[in-house]
């Protein structure tokens, strides 16, 4: 049977990730199994966090699966198996570093299949219908995002992407504004999202972070989707990093390497 | 397999070709003027260039009725051309200028001189009745009483001079001294003949008669056999022009020809092989090549998902009743073959929208993307496609008929097993009804009023036969049982394939030969120019009225709104080389006055206003609101603003009247058009307390800044409105207009303020533009083009001297007259900075500005960015369409800025420049009926004149004809040569 695999520690963050897993499971057809993971089985134990892990899973009804020994190496190892379809975890904030992420993007790394990312403040509706899908700089990144956007109009689930340009893919002209957005956005889908039914275009101009995240409070998104490039070599990846610090929003990271 | 004996099979040429020249002697032989006779009926032109009487030639020949072929015969020596059936094949050889019988008389005369100091008499003709050649004989010496002299002397001379090398010389010497550059000289037995053409004229003549029927060379098959060759050889491959045709020559002067020349062993009987194959392709319905002329194509390799549905725009197919998109014969996911009809719209106001009619279906099988090939021939408007597929290799061609607009033919080559269960295929969602009438399947679309029919004929000669062939008629406003497509359809299917490819050629050749601009020297712009011009030429019907959208007939973007993108970008160019069309988009506008008045009634004011945007009804239908691209919902005032749309018709008006000389539009419909545009101006200016004029609140052709006070565009252009239709009914002394009414305009006019400050040469945009601002977009900008109201914020835009494409300058390009002069350079020197060409129209324009002021640098970038617009999809939008405007625009670059076209008051100014770059210019325009060709190379400008017209060089006035003009310059002027 398919598997939505919630990934929890003891942490707040555990609850939301487990009510975002049960609403995309039934998406997948999928039944849903938390995992938690003891990094440190020898190390000194917090008081009672495993206690609340399971405490989580059990208020939410959901068999917990306890492993032993490196974050990313069991997870990923999880999530391997041909059952799973989908990872949900919490963004993890990093106690030194101070940002969120870093767990969830090393586990999007080492996977194709959907990482869906959840703030510790989210509150995931018991039922998705609106994903924004981003994409920032040139419009072909849009057809990175094919594979995953398709899977998205598989579950019928309403999609609007957002564009956002940076100065380099301004474009040269604009005739008349009237005409030229809905041309443009017929072509956008036309070109790099061909196929793509019943979705809509947000154009936007600008920092792409501060962009999306402003597209997501305008169009009431309960799911962003953004691409991962599966790398931060580079400075490649800085948007999906910084959403995944201030998006209050579960993020969807999409492997586009 | 037994191996192909032809020539042309063994060469692996033995295809179609659309025309034979045939060098030959034996013309009058019956088998061949049998062979000749059938090429004709099967729709092959046919050439005959012989040494026999040409007259005896042509009367063994006749065309075909209803043929479209045409034949002609010409001289082997001296350039007589006779006609098959009397069609004229628009051209002769050179050497038949004014001055050539008297040159010729001249080296007759001189040559019979020489013989006589040699001791030999001898007599010339007088020059032929084909002005071209002259013959000299020696008379043989006689005695008294005429029997041949036995004086050994005499006879020791009439040998000497009688010999090739002797008469040779001395006529070639006499010709050279009589003024005669290229002198053509045979000797044959005491005879010499001087001409100024031979058969290698006449080939050039053959192939330039051919390419006027819209053959190019790569179609035409040469076969010369033994006695048409000549005692020289082969000669006629030396032709550089036939460098593309396929050359058969007789076996045993092989040696004697070019290279690249096919031997053709076996005589008389091999020549008519030759022939009656050609007669086979026909009947078996070969596909015609369709491979463009160097300059005349347009190559696209592949199916690639992100640019397929620009390649299918950049090969559109139009006729100006029906485009249809050009997707790939063979069905494609990437694909989105659609059609529209010209005029035929869907619902009302703003979202009128272009209707989409039904579509050919596509062929079967899995297309291999990577293999396909589509090649547009510009100048005989045929599309070919060659389509690997899973079934095998489907070759295709088709076209849409500038003979019979409305009507879509196809011929392809494909498995039985592929073909469409239907032919047609309706439009997501549309549908109407369909059915079947006579074999016909017909099929229509319904909008809220009207519609589009489209009725098709399609299949093959017998089951198993290898083509495929459909002919599909289009129909808008089809609100009736579709009897016409489906009679049109019929028609055409009884007209057969070879016969409307034949009409529809010759039309477009007709075509280019009044619009065709030649860039000698840029290969890349040349071929981007015709590009151009053709789906110019295409976009726009010339009967009834033409609703020309922003994109034309070329997409249905901008849902097919007309804007002033029409009257000002895209008229001139059909005024100026296909008059008929843009008297059909006045035409769209005249019909319309009566909404336009209602519309300034409902606005307070007098006289025809012209909406912003306009469909099929006329009224406005300017979305009011829109989302940018930067995702904020913003206010569209152009609807409401953008006034100078009125004055932008008159102006096209009066292009049309300029260039074409029509009195009866003048006096008639011309005079309504600008007598109504006149007084909506007279009642939108406001008179100031201190007696000047202006008009607020408006938005001109720089949209970045709205709205605003006394825009110089809008100003200029009403008072260029205001005076001319005050001169117009003063010309015409209409007795419907008071003098009051007249006076009133011209006062008016004289009180319009115009923002021109005589210290600087500068006229300023608009009120307070000077006290804006002062970016330099040029050095802010990472990069220009640049839509300056994405890049900086349109708050920020409106508040700064950023513009978005010219607007004072626009009024340097259209009514050079209305503006002070000596103040282009000024004004380009302090608006092209502040200009950021965020609009598709600014780098044409400037592109002429720039030439105008000789900054040939600049022009030519500017000109080669919008010569790029949509091949290079520069705005992302080419997928819903081409910029008809831009095109336009670029026209406008090249025969008003470098050529320097104007008409002015029945005469046309000539002033064309040449940059470094190019080697020559060539610019083809129809004026006041005739056709006129100006050319100007390094050294000299030549004009041409089909009929007499006036023309203007420096000032000063000259009449050309056919004979043309030749003009060198000296210092900065043109002096005329003798």
């Amino acid at each position: 049977m398919s598997t939505v695999i919630a990934a929890i520690d003891s942490s707040l963050a555990a609850r939301p990730v487990l009510a975002m897993a049960r609403t995309v499971a039934p998406l997948f057809g999928a039944g849903i199994v938390a995992v938690h993971v003891v990094e440190d089985p020898d190390g000194p134990s917090p008081a009672g966090r495993e206690h609340t892990a399971q405490a989580e899973a059990d208020d939410a009804g959901i068999a917990l699966r306890w492993l032993r020994g490196d974050a990313v190496r069991e997870l990923s190892a999880a999530v391997a198996d041909d059952e799973v379809v989908a990872l949900v975890i919490g963004a993890h904030r990093h106690a030194v570093g101070g940002r969120a992420g870093h767990l969830p993007l090393a586990l999007a790394s080492c996977t194709d299949k959907p990482v869906i990312v959840v703030h510790p403040t989210a509150t995931p509706p018991e039922q998705l219908r609106r994903v924004l899908v981003a994409i920032e700089g040139r419009p072909g990144r849009g057809k990175e995002l094919k594979r995953a956007v398709e899977l998205i109009e598989a579950t019928g689930l309403e999609i609007v992407v957002v564009h956002v340009d940076d100065e380099a893919s301004i474009p040269s002209f604009s005739d008349q504004v009237q005409h030229e957005t809905e041309a443009y956005a017929a072509e956008f889908f036309g070109r790099f999202l061909p196929g793509l039914s019943h979705a809509r275009l947000e154009l936007r101009i600008g920092d792409a972070v501060e962009q999306i995240l402003t597209a997501c409070d305008e169009t009431e998104a309960e799911l962003l989707a953004v691409g991962w490039p599966q790398t931060e070599a580079g400075g490649r990846g800085r948007v999906a990093h910084a959403l995944l610090d201030r998006c209050t929003i579960p993020v969807l990271l999409v492997a586009t390497a | 397999m037994p191996s192909d004996p032809s020539p042309l099979g063994a060469a692996g040429l033995d295809r179609r070709f659309e025309a034979v020249v045939l060098f030959t002697d034996q013309a009058g032989t019956p088998d061949l003027v049998q062979a000749l006779q059938d090429l004709l009926a099967a729709e092959v032109h046919v050439v005959v260039i012989t040494a026999e009487p040409v007259a005896a030639v042509v009367d063994g020949l006749s065309i075909p009725p209803g043929a479209t072929s045409m034949a002609f015969v010409a001289g082997r020596h001296g350039g007589e051309i006779a006609v098959v059936g009397g069609r004229d094949p628009q051209g002769a050889p050179a050497g038949a200028d004014g001055g050539a019988v008297e040159r010729l008389r001249a080296a007759a005369a001189a040559t019979v001189e020489e013989l006589a100091g040699q001791g030999v008499r001898a007599r010339s003709s007088s020059p032929s009745s084909y002005e071209r050649d002259v013959v000299i004989e020696v008379v043989p010496p006689t005695g008294p009483d005429g029997v041949p002299s036995a004086d050994i002397g005499e006879l020791v001379a009439y040998g000497r001079a009688t010999s090739a090398s002797v008469l040779h010389g001395a006529a070639t010497r006499a010709a050279l001294a009589a003024g005669i550059e290229d002198p053509r000289v045979w000797t044959d037995d005491g005879r010499v003949e001087i001409a100024t053409v031979d058969e290698r004229d006449a080939l050039r003549l053959a192939l330039s008669a051919l390419w006027r029927h819209g053959v190019s060379t790569s179609g035409v098959l040469v076969v010369a056999d033994e006695a048409g060759i000549g005692p020289r050889g082969c000669a006629l491959t030396t032709v550089a022009d036939t460098l593309e045709a396929t050359v058969l020559c007789a076996t045993g002067h092989a040696l004697h020809t070019h290279p690249g020349t096919l031997p053709l062993p076996g005589g008389h009987a091999a020549v008519l092989d030759v022939l009656r194959g050609q007669g086979r392709h026909r009947r078996e319905r070969s596909l015609p090549a369709v491979a463009p002329e160097p300059g005349w194509g347009l190559h696209l390799d592949g199916v690639e998902g992100e640019r397929e549905r620009v390649d299918e725009s950049l090969v559109v197919l139009a006729d100006g009743e029906v485009g249809t998109s050009g997707a790939p014969v063979v069905a494609d996911e990437s694909a989105r073959p659609w059609t529209i009809v010209a005029g035929v719209y869907e619902l009302d106001g703003p979202e009128t929208h272009l209707l989409e009619g039904p579509v050919p279906s596509r062929i079967g099988g899995r297309l291999e993307r990577a293999g396909f090939r589509r090649t547009l021939d510009l100048h005989s408007g045929t599309l070919g496609e060659v389509a690997p597929t899973d079934e095998g290799r489907i070759t295709a061609v088709r076209f849409s008929s500038l003979a019979r607009p409305g009507t879509v033919v196809e011929r392809i080559a494909c498995p039985s097993a592929l073909d469409p269960i239907d032919p047609l295929r309706p439009p997501e969602g549309g549908l109407l009804d369909e059915g079947s009438h006579g074999g016909v399947a017909w099929m229509r679309v319904a909008a809220s009023q009207g519609g589009i029919a489209a009725a098709s004929v399609a299949g093959r000669d017998h089951p198993g036969a290898s083509v495929y062939e459909r002919v599909t008629a289009f129909a808008g406003d089809a609100l009736q049982v579709p009897d016409a497509p489906v009679a049109r359809a019929l028609d055409a299917r009884e007209t057969g394939f070879d016969r409307l490819l034949g009409e529809h050629r010759a039309e477009w050749a007709q075509r280019w030969l009044d619009a065709d601009i030649a860039i000698e020297g840029d290969e890349r712009l040349q071929a981007a120019v015709r590009f151009s011009l053709f789906h110019l030429m295409s976009s726009v019907r010339d009967h009834g009225e033409a609703a020309v959208g922003a994109r034309g007939l070329t997409g249905p973007g901008y849902r097919g709104h007309v804007f002033w993108d029409a009257d000002t970008f895209v008229l001139p160019f059909l005024a100026a080389t296909h008059p008929a069309s843009a008297r059909a988009m006045l035409e769209y506008r005249i019909r319309r006055l009566p909404v336009a008045a209602a519309n300034a009634r409902a606005m307070g004011r007098r006289g025809a206003r012209f909406p912003w945007e306009s469909a099929r009804r006329g009224i406005d239908v300017t979305p009011t609101t829109a989302r940018d691209r930067a995702g904020r919902l913003v206010p569209i005032r152009t609807g409401q603003l953008e006034d100078h749309i009125v004055a932008d018709v008159a102006w096209a008006s009066s292009c049309y009247e300029e260039w074409t000389g029509d009195d009866d539009y003048r006096r008639g419909d011309g005079l309504r058009v600008v007598v109504e545009t006149a007084r909506y101006w007279a009642s939108r200016i406001r008179t100031e307390a201190d007696g000047s004029a202006h008009i607020y609140g408006v938005i001109g052709p720089d949209e970045y800044h709205e709205p605003v006070d006394d825009n110089t565009y809008t100003n200029v252009m009403a008072r260029w409105n205001l005076r001319q239709a005050a001169a117009a009914v003063e010309r015409l002394d209409d007795p419907g207009i008071p003098a009051e009414e007249r006076e009133r305009w011209l006062a008016l006019a004289d009180a319009l303020v115009d923002g021109y400050d005589s210290d600087t040469g500068i006229y300023e945009q608009c009120a307070r533009f000077f006290s804006l601002e002062p970016v330099l977009i040029a050095e802010v900008a990472p990069r220009r083009p640049i839509a300056a109201d994405y890049l900086l914020g349109p708050e920020r835009v409106r508040q700064a001297q950023i513009i978005k494409q010219p607007d004072v300058l626009m009024l340097h390009h259209l009514v050079p007259d209305e503006v002070v002069r000596g103040t282009l350079e000024p004004n380009l020197r302090y608006y092209e900075p502040r200009t950021a060409h965020g609009s598709s129209l600014s780098p044409a324009v400037y592109a002429a500005l720039f030439a105008r002021a000789r900054d040939f640098d600049r022009a030519l970038d500017a000109l080669r960015i919008a010569s790029r617009i949509d091949l290079d999809d520069l705005t992302g939008t080419t997928a819903s369409g081409l910029h008809l405007a831009t095109m336009g625009g670029l026209w406008q670059a090249l025969a008003m800025g470098f050529a320097g076209l104007r008409p002015r008051a029945g005469r046309l100014r000539v002033d064309p420049l040449l940059p470094k770059a190019w080697s020559a210019l060539e610019v083809r325009v129809r004026f006041h009926g005739s056709r006129v060709c100006v050319r100007r190379d390094r050294t000299q400008m030549t004009i041409t004149a089909q009929r007499p017209v006036d023309v203007v060089v420096d000032d000063r006035t000259y009449s050309v004809d056919g004979r043309g003009l030749v003009f060198v310059r000296r210092y900065d002027t043109w002096r005329l040569t003798p």
